[in-house]
């Protein structure tokens, strides 16, 4: 680790001069489970390092308006995981946290640093000898041609085939969620959805944030369709474990008939995949064996395999499929 | 006595454990202690050109930057399967040749950790590079035929009657090619060492299940003589054949400890774990069975191709276990060796003897349905009393015993023979699974001290390690019950090299070595208080004894050979050698044995494979401790799952190395993935092996859980899947 200097911010405003102002080298922390990771292995290697756990108020796990939910970007992971109208209302949000990392590390995780989680590709992670775009510009991609079993079918480029990481970020794109940012030139609020960029020819550029930009709050409108949905994963093991695929499924029902479904997936793609063609394609269907496979397919429409990772198409598309099934339950 | 079940005693070690009072190697802190961390190659195979230290240097707090160019008379302490210590011939940072990626190339020591850290990825190496080799099927590999080395001398090939003959000659036959990964152990415990010199005497704390060879090793490496360096290593944070001899990092932390004149700590990452320590090599074993129509079989060919590195050859023992399953009349092993750019592989928990069983088990249930017959009924129709590849008796075998109280306690009368015939509600396909495992007998010569004190205390010291698997339960429970002292009042001292030769710990030895060692130094301390006590000891508390004699306490040492071991082996033993016997002995041939029931649910749509239930009946002897025997088999079964449906050390061959370097990458099972574990035990001691009756118990417990995981899958889905690990993907 090289050194760096470490500040404690007071108030948001303090955190975001400090950052936009440190230059490349500067870096929030909250949680620390991505960055301190990162900066043992010499991957990230800040020289300033500016504390935003303490900031008043963003940890604030807002249930009770009427337009929508609002959690604080400190707001720790096992917290919102386990809170009881969050579990009842949207399990699909409950359940992408609690099937997130360890226990260990959801209490010590905040949502905002989880939104920005970086990729496990192991050649991003293991420095040299490895190329990679993303941590070294224009050095190449190693993944390509390599162990690929775990890298994106969606959205990739020549340059980066890296996995978006996270799970939480897909049932937040499948509610329409928002997030609050503030930067050195104000504030503003961007959908999640917009937060992610696919690698295209500069992997590096992971998110649509500007220099210094701190997200404050996610907003998640509240919607009749959260109680039925669910965060379905499929991993490795039952714990600790990245997706291989994941989906996050919600479903307005009348009757037997699909009045909206809102489907997204993850551990497939580059950035959190909302999979709207497969919405379309269910609403105003009866979910059978054959509706909910052919949503799949229709999500990972456009899925290009590499050497290891093609099982993943059909894994992704019976991932949605059941999940679509966990969720009808639910309605 | 010895038909006396022993009690459930809880481990000794238990509440100290929980409390984290134990102190592990890297836990020692002491004035002046500096920190240290490597540089590693980047490359796969070549020589370094160039090293550049000045940056390193720079960083404040670095009292040392060491180079191969600064390791002065330093040299390799030698293979420990050559005659020599460490877990390969190659020591690190003596020249510039690069053997593997990950090799380290310099050390760095410093006031802190963060420190070290930093300027050891200051330090920038140049390199000519050179093609390499990490896969079994890589060109340039070279292949080796054990048999045509001289470890033929140690380890015979296996051989009964005419194999290929019998093949040709049986109505059916099975042939079948099954690989396996390599794999790393991944003790919670890295391997680390605090190293710290006193004048001219060096003491070396890390865990180890070797404590003589490191002592031994690293005097050889350093010129210095043995008795200048002790080693403690009172308690391992899981060892698993990883740090079953010297390590290169105990050399380098002792070296960077003289060359500073302070206390050096290297304790080496997760990541450096999987290239500067040993790891299970990746194997493929093509098996030909032959039977009769009802099953019998008469012929067994087991061929095999194992990693090994390029500059020491790793042993392959596959066929011994292979060829002890069953009666096969005709048997013919054959073990290759596959050199390869890696560091040199070695002894992961049951190292042959899970890949070979997975083999075979999987290869005998294939016969079983092309026979026609139940899995266990054509097991226990090929059981046998005889070692056909030796024509010696076995001690004991309960092999049919394991196999029926299994079936029974797993329900097994209930399972139809065909493949997709259970179903759960939701459409899941069920399987059940069985397999046997076997592995050898072994003992190694064993010193102990023993003393009484009036205080009613008995301290005994000996050769042992414990790495987790209770041995100072398993001593506590021998003494006590020959002394007539409670358990709690008995304390071993155990890898410790003051304290008794620490011969290593390994191999499922370690009880049945310590515990008939103990044993008998109960009795030569039941003796020398007959002498002290006119009166007789019978009923009397050997404090009281004491008191009566005017003595404070008493101490007697012994020595315990193995059978057919001569009085030179406690040469070896003093000399920190392996001094092992078995499995085949002058009369009779000792294995352990178990059976497992598996069965497996696997969802209808994403295809997951779940584990709910494990019925396991081991037959290890006399179990010496209930509880951390039952402890043991639960810990080899999870072993098994892992390595049926996880464990896999990734290679890519552009670049050498491993690449799924931590433990969030390298998936070994979590609780989640764990159902219910039964273990039963035969408990009938052998006598023939040892007084105490004791066969060992932590190996093999976990062969056989992969072929039985496996043939489960098979009577869920219909589909033979020989190569492990078992994923999702496999079954889509």
């Amino acid at each position: 680790m090289q050194p760096f200097s470490y500040t404690r911010a007071r108030t948001a405003e303090d955190a975001v001069r400090a950052v936009a102002g440190g230059g490349q080298g500067a870096r929030f922390i909250a949680g620390g489970t991505t960055l301190y990771d990162l900066m043992k292995l010499n991957v990230e290697t800040p020289d300033r390092v500016i504390d935003i756990s303490r900031l008043k108020d963003l940890d604030r796990i807002e249930t009770g308006g009427r337009g929508e939910l609002v959690f604080g970007a400190l707001a720790r992971m096992s917290d919102v995981a386990a809170h009881p109208q969050i579990v009842a209302e949207y399990p699909a949000i409950s359940e992408s946290l609690w099937r997130a990392a360890s226990q260990q590390l959801r209490n010590m995780a905040t949502l905002g640093g989880n939104l920005l989680q970086r990729t496990r590709c192991a050649y991003f992670r293991g420095g040299e000898p490895f190329a990679c775009n993303k941590r070294k510009p224009g050095s190449g991609c190693a993944a390509q041609g390599g162990i690929d079993r775990g890298h994106a079918l969606l959205g990739g480029s020549d340059a980066c085939i890296a996995v978006y990481p996270g799970d939480m970020a897909i049932a937040l794109v499948a509610f329409d969620a928002r997030i609050d940012v503030l930067g050195p030139d104000g504030a503003r609020t961007i959908a999640v959805e917009e937060l992610h960029r696919e690698p295209g020819a500069t992997p590096n550029v992971e998110t649509t944030l500007r220099p210094g930009e701190l997200i404050l709050r996610i907003r998640v409108p509240r919607t009749a369709i959260g109680r039925a949905s669910t965060y379905h994963k499929i991993r490795d093991r039952e714990s600790y474990a990245f997706a291989l695929a994941s989906a996050a499924v919600a479903l307005d029902m009348d009757g037997e008939t699909v009045r909206q479904a809102r489907i997204a997936i993850g551990g497939l793609a580059t950035r959190p995949w909302r999979a709207r063609a497969a919405e379309q394609f269910l609403a105003g269907k009866t979910l059978t064996p054959r509706t909910t496979r052919e949503a799949g397919d229709t999500a990972l429409e456009g899925a290009k395999p590499g050497h290891n990772n093609a099982f993943r198409i059909e894994l992704g598309a019976r991932t949605v499929a059941d999940a679509l099934m966990i969720a009808r339950q639910r309605a | 006595m010895i038909d006396m079940p022993f009690p459930d005693t809880i481990r000794v070690d238990a509440h100290d454990k929980v409390r984290g009072r134990p102190i592990y190697g890297a836990d020692d802190v002491r004035p002046g202690l500096l920190h240290a961390a490597l540089a590693v190659s980047t490359i796969a195979k070549g020589r370094i050109t160039g090293i550049d230290t000045a940056a390193a240097k720079a960083v404040h707090g670095v009292r040392l930057v060491l180079t191969h160019e600064m390791m002065g008379a330093t040299k390799s302490a030698g293979f420990l399967m050559g005659g020599g210590y460490g877990f390969q011939s190659l020591q690190p940072m003596l020249s510039p040749a690069i053997a593997y990626r990950g090799q380290p190339i310099a050390l760095v020591a410093a006031d802190t950790l963060e420190q070290a850290i930093e300027a050891a990825h200051l330090v920038k190496a140049s390199y000519a590079e050179e093609p390499f080799s990490v896969t079994l099927d890589a060109p340039g590999v070279e292949v080796v035929n054990q048999a045509d080395t001289p470890l033929k001398n140690f380890i015979p090939e296996i051989a009964a009657g005419d194999a290929d003959k019998a093949f040709a000659e049986s109505p059916v036959k099975i042939e079948a090619v099954y690989n396996c990964p390599p794999q790393h152990q991944n003790p919670i415990e890295l391997i680390a060492t605090v190293a710290e010199w006193r004048g001219g005497r060096l003491t070396i704390r890390e865990g180890t299940q070797n404590a003589e060879a490191v002592r031994h090793g690293v005097a050889t490496a350093l010129g210095i003589a043995p008795d200048q360096v002790e080693v403690i290593s009172p308690f391992v944070g899981g060892g698993f054949g990883q740090k079953n001899s010297l390590q290169m990092q105990t050399v380098l932390a002792a070296v960077a400890a003289r060359e500073t004149g302070r206390p050096v700590k290297l304790v080496v990452p997760r990541a450096g774990v999987f290239h500067d320590a040993s790891f299970r090599p990746a194997s493929r074993h093509r098996i030909r069975l032959g039977a009769d129509r009802s099953g019998r079989m008469a012929a067994a060919i087991h061929e095999i191709d194992a990693q090994t590195s390029r500059h020491d050859l790793f042993p392959g023992e596959y066929a011994a276990t292979s060829s002890r399953l069953y009666g096969f009349a005709n048997f013919r092993g054959v073990e290759r060796l596959v050199r390869t750019d890696v560091q040199t592989p070695g002894y992961m928990r049951a190292p042959f003897e899970h890949p070979a069983c997975f083999a075979m088990e999987c290869c005998v249930d294939e016969l079983a349905y092309a026979a026609g017959q139940d899995p266990v009924a054509l097991r226990l129709a090929n059981d046998t009393d005889t070692d056909a590849a030796t024509g010696l008796p076995f001690s004991s075998r309960h092999v049919a015993e394991c196999l029926r109280r299994g079936a029974e306690l797993f329900g097994w009368a209930k399972r139809p023979m065909a493949p997709q015939s259970m179903r759960g509600a939701d459409g899941s396909e069920i399987g059940w699974g069985v397999a046997i495992g076997a592995y050898p007998g072994l003992a190694t010569a064993t010193i102990a001290r023993l003393k009484v004190s009036e205080d009613g205390g008995a301290l005994i010291s000996i050769g042992g390690h414990e790495m987790g698997q209770g041995i100072r339960t398993a001593l506590g429970n021998a003494i006590s019950r020959k002394l007539g002292i409670p358990v709690e009042k008995v304390t071993a001292v155990i890898g410790d090299t003051r304290a008794a030769p620490q011969h290593l710990t390994a191999g499922s030895w370690g009880t049945a070595s310590a515990v008939p060692a103990a044993e008998d130094a109960a009795d030569a301390m039941l003796k020398a208080l007959a002498e002290l006590s006119p009166g007789g000891v019978a009923n009397r508390a050997p404090a009281d004894i004491l008191k009566a004699a005017g003595r404070s306490s008493l101490e007697v040492e012994v020595q315990r050979k193995a059978p057919g071991q001569s009085d030179a082996i406690f040469g070896r033993l003093r000399a920190g050698l392996p001094s092992i016997a078995g499995p085949v002995f002058d009369s009779h041939v000792t294995f352990s044995y178990i059976a497992h029931f598996v069965e497996v649910v696997i969802e209808p749509g994403t295809r997951r494979i779940r584990v709910p239930r494990v019925v396991s009946v081991a037959d290890c002897g006399r179990v010496m401790s209930p509880r951390t025997a039952a402890s043991q088999v639960r810990g080899g079964v999870v072993w098994g799952i892992g390595a049926a449906l996880r464990e896999a050390s990734e290679v890519d061959p552009r670049y050498g190395g491993f690449l799924n370097a931590d433990l969030a990458e390298y998936v070994l099972p979590v609780n989640a993935d764990i159902g219910s574990i039964d273990v039963a035990f035969i408990d009938k001691p052998d006598t023939v092996f040892n007084r105490s009756g004791v066969k060992g118990l932590g190996e093999v417990s976990m062969t056989g859980v992969a072929p039985a995981l496996a043939n489960a899958v098979f009577h869920a889905t219909g589909r033979r899947l020989r190569d492990l690990p078992i994923r999702i993907e496999h079954l889509l």
